[in-house]
């Protein structure tokens, strides 16, 4: 492994400032489990780690008007979050199944956006829960949604004067019914084959599906929205032949790729599985 | 059943605490005075030829104390094929092979060196399958190397593996029934924790120690002594100390480049060289499971008797060749003796390819070979119309029986391994509904008594007991974690009527222990067990001698209990094994209790048509399964794994469930999950995120059932138990999801995608 400095920032303003000071040689660093990863593989060389564990505020979770997530609370806080839970299940449920207990009490969500790989475990849920993220410099902030957050595989919008601060989640509409699920070929330390994500508003009365979020993740350069699938269901009454129509229609929406994990084929043919066992047990299981 | 005092009880691992608390010194932790640390330069293409190499801006690089290549290195040739050479010079022929190696004063300038070495390659062509690489006009791998009848050049090793009993081709004409399949297995790594490593240096008068993690010290010590007479080092000693071994499991059967590497580079400096693998390394640069291409066929009469077994295999030998070539003389076994089985033919060729070459591997070829011949008696059972328990059970070995091989089968507790397996899946219940859920079985056989692999398989004991009691026990045998250490404590503590906390073993340092072969075919219990039991009944005499003078009675009336001698006559004459032995120091024409024995079981080499009495006695144990299959992902989920074992007696029970259960958590991997990678001989998988070693979460509950036949060779009844636990899983989990599902996988693993495409194909 590359030598490097280890720096330690105690506010945001000294972390941006150091950002533009290094530019190019500096790599932000928050639980280290993908950056020093990537580090002994090579894949990065930074002269400058710069540590965002010092600053103060952002390993907090804000429930008091917008629901907001620091962008280092780790997932094993986000798993055990009795707030995040009620209101977020879905986030709750894809951070309890990342990596492992030893990696979640480390690994934060703003690393697992930033490193935005295609199979981010927390990318579906918090993307039919239409999150954003908060980008600051030192000459701005702005708010982009996490479909324009991701441009491809290890990439994203965030230039190199930005730090990702926080996450922001509008609550779900009311009777909103979801469900998150993840392939995978063991129970821990894995990645995902693929992930689904699943949330749906149903008209308590009639039943009707008012509302559709499907997001997918591993079968394309981003996780990305399945929004014809969800228009499918849309307006519609969820019976079997719609669930697998949805299924079906899922696959058509992703472009996976055979690698190491799994084929394209198989993949695409897990969309399909995936996106209709998380329609119906969105369905049939009350919100945890 | 006898009234044993330390046999049979369920008594932690000596080192346990050790280890549990990162007290245990792994060779990661050695650390020696001046110590250097060595690196390796790998090959960046499968096959290519070396035109030139420039290493000066490296040895420039402040803090390089030597970097050496294979062209300012002797040549030493090692691997039991000498095929193989510490440094490659000319050629390399795969990407593990070794082309520099810096030594430096810390591992960081190490590894920047390397990346200063500059080396010019001509690509070659490559060859990765050893089917294409069989063929007429294949490129060759090793140029020089000559083979067949007319001698002339070829990828085929010179190892004609064939064993012959009865005549198959007959038989098959009898047959009613006939299965023929071809089955591939796969690359797996041991994936130990503790990578390889270790720490070379030398003395002022050129003798060289070796801190090691090897499995066979004797046997390492013989090949760096050779190492040294190449090196024009004649007449040189070689010391081997083994550090706490972070798991081997057949890993540290041979010795690898980079101990030699690590010798080199501390002769070159003068200076102790530490060489430790990143886990990358342990992926890409040891040696895994020996693959395979099986082609068999079995028969069987209208009533499911077996008529015949007919096998033949393709090894990809890889680049180099270590034991896994040699796995065919251990797939003998089950393919000649696992069920009766009147005709036997077996032919296997091992290959050259530019992929890694392979080594031993917990089973030796067992697995591999059990996986075809137990799925397909599942088929074959299918065909008869026989319910494939009563199948096994009509053709099971049974007490009194020689094999085609010639084994002579003592005990065996197979009937009572299938039987027990049966009862505790419920057998008759629940098979044979193919509704998602299924149950399998299969059983496997191995040598239990030792193994006669090379001309001795022998090994030593001494024991020495001081002044307070303490026994000291110092045996040829290799604790590798599998518990050696903690089972001859106990059968020496029962031998001599002390407790297994007065008893120490020593076991690490060649310059100090007898001599053994090693670490391997499950021996270690069973051979080393009764060498120790040997010295300690030579050392009770002694004992017992010595306190009939103090305590004034005929020795054969004496005895020991619990630290103390006593008269069987007179239980009022008696005293502390201490206190006798004391006075025996301190007394004018005094001994000392001292005692060596070797215990070499009888059993046979293989001859030359392969057959012979292998082992002593023989381990069987058969495995059950219950799986869930879901048919819209192909995922298999295990719901219920009882492992049966003929363990002859347990010594140790907790150790001996924990061989099974690791044994069954491996084969369970082996099965369904792991594999090494390899894309044009590349290991692209070198990590644990993609090679998927099972977690602790993913291990099911393992019932171990033990099944005692009190083998009368064995220390105190007991056989082998090192190996079996993982010989039957793969195919007891093959057979199980045909059950379920009705889907047959012949090449493991058994991936999701697999049974998903086997499924689809089945419908279509």
């Amino acid at each position: 492994m590359k030598k490097f400095d280890y720096l330690k920032p105690h506010t945001l303003e000294e972390a941006l400032s150091l950002l533009s000071q290094y530019g190019d040689k500096a790599r932000l660093i928050a639980g280290g489990t993908d950056a020093i990863v990537m580090n002994k593989q090579k894949k990065i060389s930074p002269d400058v780690l710069i540590s965002l564990q010092g600053i103060q505020g952002l390993d907090q979770i804000e429930s008091n008007g917008t629901f907001k997530i620091g962008a280092l609370v780790t997932h094993r806080t986000i798993e055990q979050s009795e707030r995040i839970k009620k209101r977020f299940p879905l986030l709750a449920e894809a951070s309890s199944v990342l990596g492992s207990v030893q990696i979640r009490n480390v690994a934060t969500l703003g690393g697992n956006l930033c490193t935005a790989s295609p199979s981010a475990e927390t990318a579906p849920s918090l993307l039919v829960y239409e999150a954003e993220v908060l980008l600051v410099s030192r000459m701005e902030e702005r708010r982009l949604s996490l479909p324009s957050f991701f441009l491809g595989p290890g990439e994203t919008a965030l230039d190199k004067k930005e730090i990702l601060k926080e996450i922001i989640l509008p609550s779900p509409p009311p009777n909103s019914l979801g469900a998150y699920l993840k392939l995978g070929r063991r129970k821990s330390v894995d990645l995902s084959v693929v992930n689904v994500a699943v949330l749906l508003t149903l008209d308590p009365k009639t039943g009707i599906c008012e509302r559709a979020r499907i997001a997918l993740g591993a079968v394309a350069p981003t996780p990305l929205r399945a929004k014809e699938t969800e228009k499918i269901l849309e307006g519609n009454l969820l019976d079997e032949r719609l669930i697998i129509r949805a299924g079906d229609w899922a696959k058509q929406e992703c472009s996976p790729i055979t690698d190491i994990r799994g084929s394209a084929e198989y993949r695409r043919e897990m969309v399909a599985v995936l996106v209709a066992k998380a329609i119906k047990q969105s369905v049939k299981l009350p919100r945890k | 059943m006898q009234d044993f005092i330390n046999i049979g009880k369920r008594i932690p691992k000596m080192d346990a605490e050790d280890k549990v608390t990162g007290k245990a010194v792994y060779i990661q932790d050695l650390k020696v005075p001046g110590m250097l640390w060595g690196k390796i330069l790998y090959s960046p293409h499968p096959h290519a030829r070396i035109l030139n190499m420039d290493t000066s801006a490296a040895e420039r690089l402040p803090g390089v104390k030597a970097v050496l290549t294979g062209y300012n290195t002797p040549l030493i040739k090692f691997g039991f094929y000498k095929d193989n050479m510490p440094l490659k010079a000319n050629k390399v022929c795969s990407y593990r092979d070794e082309v520099a190696a810096v030594a430096a004063t810390d591992p960081d300038i190490a590894e920047e060196a390397l990346g200063l070495i500059r080396v010019e390659y001509e690509i070659l062509p490559a060859i990765f399958d050893p089917e294409d690489a069989m063929k007429e006009g294949a490129l060759l791998i090793h140029e020089e190397h000559l083979g067949g009848k007319e001698k002339k050049p070829t990828n085929i090793l010179n190892l004609p593996w064939r064993l012959v009993a009865g005549d198959v081709d007959e038989a098959r004409k009898n047959s009613a029934h006939v299965a023929e399949d071809r089955f591939k297995l796969t690359w797996v790594n041991h994936c130990c924790m503790g990578t390889s490593g270790c720490v070379a240096r030398f003395d002022l008068r050129n003798n060289l120690t070796i801190y090691s993690n090897t499995q066979i010290p004797a046997l390492a010590q013989r090949d760096y002594t050779e190492a040294l007479a190449a090196m024009g080092l004649e007449g040189k000693k070689a010391r081997v100390i083994k550090t706490t071994i972070g798991g081997a499991f057949g890993s540290k059967l041979d010795t690898y480049a980079y101990e030699y590497i690590a010798i080199l580079l501390a002769y070159k400096t003068r200076k102790p060289v530490k060489i430790i693998f990143t886990r990358e390394e342990e992926f890409f640069a040891t040696s895994p499971r020996q693959p395979a291409v099986i082609d068999i066929a079995q028969g069987c009469t209208k009533d499911g008797t077996f008529t015949f077994r007919d096998v033949r295999m393709v090894l990809d030998n890889g680049a180099y060749t270590s034991w896994g070539a040699t796995t065919p003389s251990v797939m003998m076994m089950p393919i000649s003796s696992l069920y009766k089985v009147p005709n036997v033919r077996y032919v296997a060729k091992c290959v050259y390819t530019n992929n890694t070459y392979s080594q031993a591997f917990r089973g030796y070829g067992n697995p591999q070979a059990t996986f075809a011949i137990e799925s397909q008696i599942d088929a074959l059972a299918e065909m008869a119309g026989i319910d494939p328990l009563d199948f096994r059970m009509r053709n099971a070995n049974t007490p009194g029986e020689v094999t085609p091989q010639h084994f002579n089968i003592t005990t065996c507790g197979l009937r009572e391994c299938i039987d027990v397996v049966a009862q505790k899946l419920d057998w008759r219940q629940n098979r044979g509904k193919r509704d998602g859920r299924g149950i399998g079985m299969a059983s496997m056989i191995h040598v239990g008594g030792g193994a006669r692999v090379y001309k001795s398989d022998g090994c030593g004991t001494i024991i020495k007991i001081d002044d307070f009691g303490t026994v000291n026990v110092i045996t040829g045998a290799t604790d590798m974690g599998q518990g050696a250490d903690t089972v001859i404590a106990q059968i020496v503590a029962e031998e001599l009527g002390v407790r297994v906390e007065d008893v120490i073993v020593t076991h690490t340092d060649t310059d100090i222990c007898p001599w053994d072969v090693g670490a391997h075919a499950s021996r270690t219990t069973f051979v080393a067990g009764n060498s120790a039991r040997g010295a300690s009944k030579k050392v009770k005499e002694q004992l017992l001698e010595v306190a009939s003078r103090s305590l004034g009675e005929n020795p054969e009336n004496l005895d020991i209990r619990d630290r103390t001698i006593f008269s069987k006559l007179d239980p009022e004459k008696k005293s502390p094994l201490g206190k006798i032995l004391r006075a025996s120091h301190y007394t004018a024409g005094g001994r000392m209790v001292m005692a060596e024995h070797f215990y070499d079981p009888p059993n046979e080499n293989l001859d030359r048509e392969f057959k012979g009495n292998l082992s002593v006695t023989y381990a069987y144990g058969t495995h059950g399964v219950e799986v869930e299959v879901d048919k819209e992902t192909g995922q298999v989920k295990i719901l219920k794994y009882v492992a049966a074992h003929d363990v002859g007696r347990a010594i140790n029970p907790m150790l001996l469930e924990g061989q099974v259960y690791g044994g069954a958590a491996m084969g369970i991997g082996y099965a369904l999950t792991e594999q090494l990678i390899l894309k044009n001989g590349k290991v692209i998988n070198p990590d644990f995120r993609d090679y998927k070693i099972l977690t602790a979460a993913d291990v099911p509950n393992i019932e171990a059932v033990v099944i005692e036949t009190d083998d009368p060779s064995g220390p105190f009844g007991a056989k082998g138990i090192g190996e079996p636990g993982l010989v039957p899983t793969a195919p007891a989990i093959a057979n199980a999801i045909y059950d379920a599902v009705g889907v047959r996988i012949k090449e493991l693993p058994i991936t999701p995608e697999k049974v998903l495409a086997a499924l689809k194909e089945k419908t279509k």
